[in-house]
């Protein structure tokens, strides 16, 4: 009877593991060019702000699917976000279809923004002989050890969207994205602008604690500041963490603690954290319009923002550049072997009223 | 053998059981039915069957899939002890990210090192404090626990990776140092082994089981439940502490976010090893075979390609499997069964 028992457990366990194992290989046996494309554009799909965009980005990286097997390139890319926030999911299409398009085959990692799993697949990548790295660390001060092994086997590593510390990067190849303290600095230009040389109060919302992007983007936004702009002084500052809700919060607790009369205007690291930000000034009855607001971004949640005068002023940031370029950037350092590294920068270029509909700064996430 | 669960019944039928079997296969059968690894073994040759198959890499790659297994398991062994006292320490993650922060900060890395400990070891204290001189439910006072050291971890480190001293250092300790083994993979076999002795060949090891099984009858049986409480709670803020110092060592900085995922993880491989959650059942050596299963199947589907959003769904899945298929789930399930089975045949009407 028990041992009757037992063997039925055993098999039902087999079964349902094999069941969830072959679950877990349909997306992976197509490798990984597929995978991500049919992820993606799910995900694109089901993101009610990134329907343009992401769609045909999505459409366009499956006809461009091309059969890993003839793939020229084997390319790890090991990103810490991807279908879970908007950015990575209009991010992964541009970067799918150039893979496709440029012959090379591409294995995502998501390590969730945390460095021992980023670390630990990176181990996975170094093991797999790739012909190259691509990284978006999740955490710049930990990805030395990672860089060391890829280097050791000889696997070139570049760099996407958030840059290394300037010590490790005579361990990588190149890196293409934004110029994060930059953006900070280019945003806290557009507050001394619209200051205009009066005294103002901020309330500050930055990105995820110990994040990389975040803390360029502080630093870039309060240097920036302190030079330019003596006049505007900082008030309060908290974590958004990337996201709306936390941001409208952070910045409702802030109006408390600061007192809503001693704050003219808001600075967020991201659009998305901005538009929280908003919400919380509206639901105090401030209108958003009598305040000198910046951020950076330019997504569907933003754009709209400046167009309707909410927002004064952001720094435009490309998802599908990004994405982009962090593949032809790879296939340049696979195909022509530059001896120097490469660095790649956005444009930074300031989006207000004026220019906010211009189809060069269209919404994309 | 003995750190596993007795069974539950009584041992005169389990006597009775034996006397009239044959010998040595009612000897095994009987060891079999006090075991409590049975669904992580299978799921183990499961995944090596998968792996085989679709993904040798995972064994020619070994070094790899070892570090995996060590990443994951490491905290789960302390949790192990914790659990089987029918306690949750929801801190364990909190508590790597303080330590690490805690070790960077010092400019000498094996000051550093002491230090970290030092505060696993308090960290687990005061849970335990918490926990059975103040009263409070461990998931409560632990999920506090979590929160403070969360902060502390970002305070200390003015909200910002903190590298450590000796970088060089810290690279040299994540390459192997006896045949494939790293530092780590050497400190998650010591950490098993002695935990493996403490929980099965050590009587206030086993005392673990007692508290867990029945804390009342623990008491008048005179175990000291409060120290035993004490030294699990300790056992697994040390061990996670240890986490914290082997993480920071091996990445050359100190992230006051880290070890997001590990909390789950490590409860993961600590049920599919076939912990009970409720207490009083489970082993060290079902926790590794648990962690052993999740390491290389998160290995092998990384190589696969898979999305992490796939991968969550299969380690979901695979952990609810293991949670419903636990026997005293099954049980219930089976009463439950029956007796809506009897209810609706008593409503029949009858002619």
């Amino acid at each position: 009877m028990r041992t009757r028992r037992l063997t039925g457990l055993v098999g039902l366990l087999t079964a349902g593991a094999l069941f969830l194992a072959a679950c877990g290989d349909d997306g992976s046996n197509d490798t990984t060019t597929d995978a991500n494309e049919d992820a993606a554009g799910e995900d694109a799909a089901g993101d009610d702000g990134a329907d343009g965009g992401a769609d045909d980005g999505a459409e366009d990286a499956e006809e461009a699917g091309a059969d890993p097997d003839d793939a020229e390139f084997m390319v790890y890319a090991l990103l810490p976000q991807g279908n879970d926030q908007p950015y990575g999911t209009t991010y992964l299409p541009p970067m799918e279809e150039a893979a496709a398009e440029l012959g090379i085959s591409l294995t995502i990692t998501n390590s969730q923004y945390d460095a021992d799993t980023q670390a630990s697949d990176c181990e996975v990548a170094v093991a797999a002989q790739p012909d190259g790295i691509i990284l978006w660390p999740a955490v710049g001060d930990t990805v030395r050890p990672c860089l060391q092994a890829a280097n050791d086997a000889g696997i070139p590593v570049t760099v996407t969207n958030s840059d290394v510390n300037p010590e490790d990067e005579e361990l990588t190849r190149g890196y293409s994205g934004p110029d994060t303290y930059g953006q900070g600095a280019a945003s806290a230009e557009l507050m001394c602008e619209f200051a205009d040389g009066e005294d103002i109060g901020i309330i500050m919302i930055n990105g995820l604690t110990g994040n990389s992007t975040a803390i360029n983007r502080e630093n870039g936004f309060e240097d920036t500041i302190d030079e330019q702009c003596s006049n505007v002084e900082i008030l309060a500052r908290q974590p958004g963490n990337w996201n709306a809700d936390e941001s409208q919060i952070a910045a409702s607790e802030m109006i408390t603690a600061v007192g809503a009369a001693n704050i003219q205007g808001v600075y967020a690291a991201d659009d998305t954290m901005v538009a929280g930000a908003i919400d919380a000034l509206r639901a105090r009855d401030i209108d958003p319009a009598d305040l000198i607001i910046t951020s950076i971004g330019n997504t569907f949640l933003g754009n709209p923002l400046v167009i309707d005068g909410s927002l004064d002023g952001k720094v435009f940031q490309s998802s599908s550049w990004d994405g982009e370029n962090a593949v032809t950037l790879m296939h340049e350092v696979l195909t022509q072997d530059p001896g120097e590294r490469i660095v790649r920068f956005m444009p930074d270029v300031k989006v207000t009223i004026d220019n906010a509909e211009d189809p060069d700064v269209e919404p994309e996430w | 053998m003995s750190q596993t669960q007795t069974d539950p019944r009584p041992p005169s039928e389990e006597q009775a059981d034996l006397s009239t079997s044959d010998g040595l296969v009612a000897r095994v059968r009987l060891i079999l039915s006090r075991r409590t690894e049975g669904r992580a073994v299978a799921l183990l040759m499961v995944v090596w069957v998968f792996t085989l198959l679709f993904e040798p890499l995972v064994w020619t790659s070994y070094e790899v899939t070892l570090g995996r297994i060590a990443l994951v398991g490491l905290v789960a062994l302390g949790l192990t002890a914790v659990i089987l006292m029918g306690e949750l320490d929801l801190a364990v993650a909190s508590t790597l990210a303080v330590s690490g922060v805690i070790m960077a900060s010092f400019d000498s890395l094996a000051v550093g090192v002491l230090a970290a400990l030092a505060t696993g070891l308090i960290v687990g204290a005061v849970n335990a404090f918490f926990v059975v001189v103040v009263g409070i439910n461990s998931f409560i006072a632990t999920l506090g626990m979590l929160f403070f050291l969360r902060g502390a971890a970002f305070v200390i480190s003015g909200e910002a990776p903190v590298r450590i001293a000796d970088v060089d250092a810290g690279i040299a300790f994540g390459q192997p140092v006896i045949g494939p083994l790293t530092p780590r993979m050497l400190l998650f076999i010591v950490a098993f082994v002695a935990l493996y002795i403490f929980l099965s060949h050590v009587r206030v090891g086993r005392e673990f089981y007692a508290v867990g099984g029945n804390r009342q009858a623990a008491r008048d049986a005179g175990i000291p439940v409060v120290r035993r409480v004490f030294t699990g709670f300790m056992i697994s803020g040390f061990i996670s502490a240890l986490a914290g110092v082997i993480n920071t060592l091996e990445r050359t900085a100190a992230d006051p976010t880290a070890g997001s995922t590990v909390l789950l993880a490590s409860f993961a491989a600590a049920i599919i090893g076939g912990v009970l959650l409720n207490g009083g059942r489970g082993s060290v050596f079902g926790t590794l075979i648990g962690a052993s299963a999740l390491g290389m199947l998160q290995v092998a589907l990384t190589l696969s390609g898979v999305q992490v959003d796939v991968q969550n769904i299969v380690i979901g899945s695979v952990l609810l499997l293991a949670v419903i298929t636990d026997p005293s789930s099954l049980r219930a399930a089976a009463v439950t069964a029956r007796g809506l089975f009897r209810s609706r045949s008593e409503r029949q009407p009858t002619g």
